[in-house]
């Protein structure tokens, strides 16, 4: 009988692993971790143990930050004269650190010329708007509510 | 870089579906399932507008 079990037991399979609840964080700690992954994409996951998905993360954000770049899209800086433009200087922060890199670098002035301008823009938008949202999903981790 | 219309709107799409599928699910399988489902959504939907724009005038 117990070996029919155990014979059984082997015969199933064994379910893939998943991630599991972490312990939640404390709010300081957590903002700490989200802060991080503002300022490089992926890194807040990397603190929270999750390799796989950071690197998944920071790749596909930094790809399409570049790829913005590449394309002659514009940075845009704060300036509260061109309150319309603000919502394009909140999204293009949201990538944190390549952005002030990129503005140090002078890259991201944004050729008007280019027929790929318009898509560059919103590659260079959407990519710091993802990582808001990475940034979220990270703070939801480090709280427990999500694996 | 020169991309065409479709080339930057492929490429967003995926990066995008890599992103979304990672933050909605958590295995593997439901990942590459979900994934794939935004990606051809990205495409579909933009084949259908394409469609929808062809009569007007360039």
């Amino acid at each position: 009988m117990t070996d029919t079990i155990e014979q059984q037991q082997e015969a199933e399979p064994t379910p893939a692993p998943t991630s599991v609840l972490l312990e939640p964080k404390g709010l300081a700690k957590s903002l700490a971790i989200c802060a991080s992954g503002w300022l490089l994409p992926g890194v807040s996951h990397f603190l929270l143990g999750r390799w796989g998905r950071g690197l998944m993360f920071a790749m596909a954000v930094l790809a399409m930050f570049l790829f913005g770049v590449a394309m002659h899209g514009r940075l845009y800086d704060f300036s509260p004269e061109q309150p319309l433009h603000i919502f394009a200087f909140l999204a293009n922060a949201g990538i944190g650190l390549p952005y002030i890199l990129a503005q140090r670098m002078g890259w991201g002035v944004g050729m008007l010329s280019s027929p790929n301008y318009d898509y560059g823009n919103t590659y260079l938008w959407v990519a710091g708007l993802l990582n808001y949202l990475i940034v979220l999903d990270a703070f939801d981790i480090a709280q427990g509510r999500k694996p | 870089m020169n991309l065409s219309h479709f080339e930057a709107l492929a490429l967003f799409g995926l990066l995008v579906s890599i992103v979304f599928a990672l933050i909605n699910k958590t295995s593997l399988k439901e990942q590459l399932k979900y994934g794939s489902l935004v990606f051809l959504s990205f495409l579909a939907v933009a084949f259908v507008v394409a469609w929808l724009m062809f009569p007007f005038p360039t």
